[in-house]
């Protein structure tokens, strides 16, 4: 029942906020939001899942009730975690507090609605890396973009309707395809299964239950509904060339926004790429190995170019998300323990790091009111703490050794390099690597003209150091970052125990 | 009985205490933390030297002590990733020379930045501290992958440090560029990693389950689109050595290191002497049993190591200021290194490593002395006649510069000779490795010019500004590490006097080469020994067999030496000197410019941010403007089809009608009824 509890505290906290006064609804927010931090934290101490909840490992804090039934199929509030998705629930259960503590100095409007939406949000994102039933976890799929596009459009930048209604339309129209792709295979599935639950549709296809439907051959089914599937998810994650979304619903979003779309929103999709494609239908993926494999190192390089060439902070991290995204598929395609579990792993660091260099960019912006390159210099002058866990922050971000990023791009580096299931492994994971060069040198260049060097910024106030309870959230996520970085087994234990049937589903010939 | 070995982690874990106290609380500390920092190094050096006492005694370690990746049970790339201690004699030396250094460093810092007021001490002393930590756990790595860890850690520390000054605009650029360059060989370096854990399934670097050994054996686990073995080995070996060329400074990526002078000069002596630079050489030294495997791996690095020592020696003959012609020197002499390695001298390049990290030190250390006295300006035609001024810092300064000359008997001579003696005996029928000697040759005299050119300039003739007529005084701060190091430089031959014994056959005086050969103890496996034994080398002599080789090959490198020594004598060493580099025409300007490398190197980073923009144009004109164009297309769309929404029932009705037949037809046709 906890993790009930857990999504329905996030459900009522989001109604509480939003009824309380403007004054502390931020206050209100943080303290609510540590009750499910608490209870996530709970959840890592007595997890005792074993194995893939999606072919048939032990679930842990399992619970399913029938709920109702729908074309002879019966839905069912289906939830649990395995190694995969509990790392995704503590990201998300301690992001959140955070981005509140972040919104306090620049959510200076309609506070109420604003921490309320974050919570519902959080209820939401909490419900995705739940739900083992495909109508619940659609259910809370689908709710997430409704506070997002509130929360970008309302508090968001100047262009902030046409970033909100492109991030709702674009992502949603991949949900409808990946829906379409779904249901086309629970169709194929026929008699086979009996209800919606994610592990049993996997378990049958896995068996080969698949046949003809609609004058479809099985395999080509399976083939079409895995197209779909990637499609719809590739535009959350996202990957190039269904990108473009991304950077202007980031240069938007306000800073707390940004961090939990960096953070967390970007993670629904390589987790569901994984749950859907790379777990359900892992032979389509290994056949499909070379075109996703070369998705994957464009997305890494392109979008590691993209960043060079960008004057706004914010959009040069968000264009790297693209890029770090791009290490996750291609660990994903490779089948390999290293591969998947490395991928799921960088999700996770990925979603700490990129929270940190959103918030701190958010900092600087607070104190300057621009993000743009040339228009300020030596900013660690006058803010060196925040300059200086921006700075780590970064070399995060590039990779550093003993910080979490490191350890999810070398999990996946190791894993890929002499995989099987991938054609001309080692030719990708080199093209790959090269991002880790092109990283540094985008960030090393920002970093040399905004932060340092002579003081310059033309305000007519003084610029000072930026407010505790601005600094916390980054020092906190920091350190969050290097213990993941020093003590990766402390989540890839679990993440490998569920990522190795995964390796196991896919058949490699030869 | 205590186990020295459990104490070894405390040895990389000291420092990096020293560097959490300044960081935490060194606003609060006399001196910025500095205390703090002598006191950690002090405690390390300590330890090493208990270790070195220890590995003489017999013992060595090499043990896992932290699991930081479990293996899983399943599928090729299953490995366990975990960090460890490898303490052997070849260790054990290294982490005595990187104590020592940063302990001097740190007390000549006290005088370099407390008492000329620098701000920012805690800063410094953190990063000095994270510096030394990094450098001493990457010296104690048992396996490829943590010393990749901790050899980013020091490129990292070697950013802060270099952009220590953050207010001024050069530092942070030349930070920016140390890391950028050294992280391009890093990238290879990278891959070397992942294919030897692939390959092998291990990245240990001792044991019976290493990865030399396994190698050795012959035993992988994978190659790449079915490669032969020995290609394969000598492909890792050059990945790996990528990250050599960026760390050492080895042509084409030792265009950080000039740079780097940036930084303040305490931090240019460890980062030359004792961490970063010797860095890259220590990791070839560390895995030799698996170079020595491929001999076209070790040709090439003979080759790079030859060229580089003439090629930056070059350049240090024309430069103004005192550190540009350390920091040149630095990249020749690692380039020496380099050569030793590659032509199967793994004892020579180790005692070059060593004598280099102390006269190197001392140098960098003196500079440093000079330009405390000269109030920060480096320009050495802005000096003379400090020798009478300074004399501490100018009899120290000259033990060094005597030491890079390599005159008789100073430290650098017997190393450098040693180095030369073995390209020479192992070049007969290797093309790379001759080139690689006759440029280590020609590069000798180019060395004694540049350094006297140096002495004679800072220290001798007459005054050239005010501020070389009244230079400010240095305390003992300055004087005692110099003086500690001076002594070094003079006396650090002595360990392993080769060319002694071979001429005058007074046994047991060679004691580096029986320290690496595990004389006294060590790991089985990781001696000099057997890596002459895998090596593809055999020694042929010149007249008078090897004796008749060793007093031949002295003699030629000492007298090219004296030669480059009374060249710069006879030009610089005049009461009034002038530059003679007129004399050089157009040569000069190409010297003087670093042979239009930067510049390529510039033009090149220009160039790939060329192809950013043109991908963000494209990106944003092409792939976004399709995605707008979609919605402008069905927004387009939507108005038309509104145009259905009539109100008419008769309109609907007929629609209705329409789509019905359509329905029909379609799932007849897919179903077949009409067949």
């Amino acid at each position: 029942m906890i993790l009930e509890a857990l999504i329905a505290v996030a459900f009522v906290s989001a109604l509480v906020v939003l009824l309380a006064p403007n004054e502390w609804a931020g206050k209100l927010a943080f303290a609510l939001s540590l009750i499910p931090f608490a209870g996530s934290l709970y959840l890592w101490s007595a997890f005792d899942g074993s194995g893939n909840a999606l072919t048939g490992g032990d679930i842990a804090f399992r619970t399913q009730v029938e709920w109702l039934e729908v074309g002879g199929r019966s839905v069912s509030w289906f939830v649990g975690l395995d190694g995969i998705s509990l790392p995704l629930v503590v990201l998300t259960t301690f992001l959140v507090p955070l981005a509140i503590v972040s919104a306090w100095t620049p959510i200076d409007s309609r506070q109420s609605q604003f921490y309320g939406l974050m919570l519902f949000m959080q209820a939401n994102l909490l419900g995705v890396f739940t739900a083992l039933d495909f109508f619940l976890w659609f259910i809370f799929w689908e709710a997430v973009l409704v506070p997002m596009y509130f929360l970008i459009g309302i508090w968001g930048g100047p262009r902030r309707k046409y970033a909100a209604i492109k991030f709702f339309v674009y992502t949603n129209a991949a949900s409808l395809l990946m829906f379409i792709g779904f249901m086309s295979l629970v169709f194929a599935l026929g008699d086979s299964v009996s209800s919606f639950a994610l592990p049993e549709i996997t378990q049958a296809i896995a068996a080969g239950d698949l046949s003809a439907w609609f004058g479809i051959a099985p395999e080509r089914m399976a083939l079409l509904a895995f197209l779909a599937m990637f499609l719809g998810f590739a535009v959350k994650v996202p990957i190039v060339p269904v990108h473009t979304w991304l950077p202007d619903a980031h240069v938007e979003a306000p800073t707390p926004v940004s961090v939990l779309l960096a953070g967390v929103l970007l993670k629904m999709g390589t987790y569901a790429l994984l749950r859907f494609n790379f777990t359900m239908l892992p032979n389509q993926a290994s056949a499909l190995a070379i075109p996703i494999a070369a998705i994957a190192v464009i997305s890494v390089i392109y979008g590691a170019m993209l960043a060079l060439a960008q004057k706004d902070l914010k959009r040069i991290v968000a264009y790297s998300s693209v890029s770090s995204m791009g290490y996750v598929i291609l660990g994903l395609v490779v089948f390999t323990e290293y591969g998947v579990g490395g991928a799921t792993f960088q999700m996770v660091a990925h979603g700490l790091i990129s929270g940190l260099m959103f918030m701190a960019v958010g900092v600087v912006y607070n104190a300057t009111h621009t993000r743009m390159v040339g228009d300020m210099a030596g900013m660690a002058d006058r803010m060196p703490i925040t300059v200086g866990i921006l700075v780590a922050g970064a070399f995060g971000y590039m990779g550093l050794p003993l910080m979490a990023g490191f350890a999810g791009e070398f999990f996946i580096f190791v894993g890929s390099l002499s995989a099987p299931a991938l054609p001309y492994a080692p030719v990708f994971t080199a093209l790959a690597m090269f991002g880790i060069v092109i990283v540094a040198g985008y960030l090393l260049s920002a970093m040399q003209s905004t932060l340092f060097g002579p003081f310059h910024l033309e305000t007519d106030y003084e610029v000072g150091p930026a407010p505790f309870h601005d600094v916390a959230p980054l020092a906190v996520l920091l350190v969050a970052i290097i213990v993941l970085g020093v003590a990766p087994d402390i989540f890839f234990e679990m993440i490998r125990d569920a990522a190795v049937p995964v390796v196991e589903g896919v058949t490699l010939d030869g | 009985m205590i186990d020295v070995f459990s104490y070894v982690p405390a040895i990389v874990l000291l420092p990096f205490f020293s560097f959490l106290v300044a960081l935490g609380a060194g606003k609060y500390l006399p001196k910025g933390g500095a205390f703090g920092g002598i006191a950690a190094t002090a405690g390390s050096f300590l330890l090493s030297l208990w270790v070195l006492a220890t590995v003489a005694g017999g013992q060595a370690a090499n043990r896992t002590i932290y699991t930081w990746a479990s293996a899983g049970g399943i599928g090729p790339t299953d490995v366990e990733l975990t960090f460890g201690i490898l303490v052997d004699p070849l260790s054990a030396l290294m982490l005595v020379i990187v104590t020592l250094v940063a302990l001097l460093v740190h007390v000549f810092s006290l005088g370099y930045m407390n008492d000329e007021g620098e701000t920012g001490l805690p800063r410094y002393y953190a990063g000095l501290g994270l510096f030394t930590a990094s450098m001493l756990g990457f010296v104690v790595a048992d396996n490829l992958l943590m010393a990749f860890m901790f050899f980013e850690l020091v490129g990292l520390c070697s950013y802060l440090l270099i952009g220590f000054h953050f207010r001024e605009p050069g530092p942070p650029s030349a930070a920016k560029k140390a890391f950028l360059v050294t992280r391009f060989g890093d990238y290879f370096f990278l891959i070397g990693v992942v294919a030897v854990l692939a390959t092998f399934g291990t990245a240990q670097f001792a044991g019976p389950e290493s990865f030399p050994a396994l190698a050795e054996a012959g035993e992988v686990a994978w190659t790449p689109g079915g490669l032969a073995v020995d290609t394969w080995f000598t492909i890792v070996g050059l990945l790996v050595l990528g990250g050599v060329v960026g760390k050492s400074a080895q042509f084409p990526l030792h265009t950080w290191l000039p740079d780097a002078m940036e930084g303040p000069t305490p931090v240019s002596a460890l980062i030359h002497a004792a961490t970063m630079v010797a860095a890259g050489v220590y990791l070839v030294a560390r895995m030799y049993g698996f170079y020595a495997l491929s001999p076209t791996a070790l040709a090439v690095i003979a080759f790079i190591g030859g060229f580089t020592a003439l090629f930056a020696a070059t350049m240090g003959v024309v430069k103004d200021e005192l550190k540009q012609v350390l920091a040149y020197s630095t990249i020749s002499q690692y380039g020496y290194m380099m050569l030793a390695l590659g032509a199967g001298g793994y004892v020579a390049a180790v005692f070059h490593l060593t004598t280099h990290a102390f006269f190197k030190a001392l140098l960098f250390l003196g500079a440093g002395s000079v330009i405390i006295a000269m109030h920060h300006n480096e320009d050495m035609w802005d000096m003379g006649g400090l020798k009478s001024k300074l004399p501490v810092t100018y009899y120290t300064f000259l033990a060094g510069s005597l030491a890079l000359a390599g005159i008789f008997p100073f430290a650098g001579f017997w190393s450098k000779d040693e180095i030369l003696y073995e390209a020479l005996v192992h070049a007969p029928g290797e093309p790379l490795l001759f080139g690689g000697y006759l440029m280590g040759l020609l590069a000798v005299p180019v060395t004694a010019f540049y350094t006297f050119r140096m002495v004679f300039l800072t220290f001798h003739g007459e005054p050239r500004s005010a501020t070389a007529r009244d230079p400010e005084p240095v305390r003992w701060n300055v004087k005692g590490p110099l003086t500690v190091l001076g002594s070094l430089a003079v006396v650090t031959g002595v360990i392993n006097m080769v060319p002694v014994q071979k001429v005058l056959g007074i046994e047991g005086i060679d004691v580096l080469h029986r320290w690496l050969d595990n004389e006294w103890g060590g790991i089985e496996g990781l001696s000099s020994h057997h890596y002459a034994d895998l090596g593809p080398y055999s020694s042929e002599y010149l007249v008078g067999g090897e004796v008749g080789t060793v007093l031949v090959g002295a003699a030629v490198s000492l007298g090219l030496a004296l030669a480059g020594l009374g060249l710069a004598w006879r030009l610089y060493g005049v009461p009034s000197p002038t530059e003679h580099t007129a004399k050089l025409g157009g040569i000069k300007d190409v010297l003087y410019n670093n042979y239009y490398l930067d510049e390529l190197q510039v033009w090149l980073a220009y160039r790939t941010e060329d192809v950013a923009g043109v991908a963000n144009v494209f990106d944003q004109g092409i792939i976004d403007g399709v995605v707008n164009g979609v919605s402008s297309v069905s927004l387009f769309g939507g108005n038309r089809i509104r145009r259905l929404q009539s109100g008419v029932v008769s309109q609907y009705t007929a629609l209705l009608t329409l789509g019905l037949v359509a329905l029909v037809l379609v799932l007849g046709v897919t179903g077949g009824w009409f067949l």
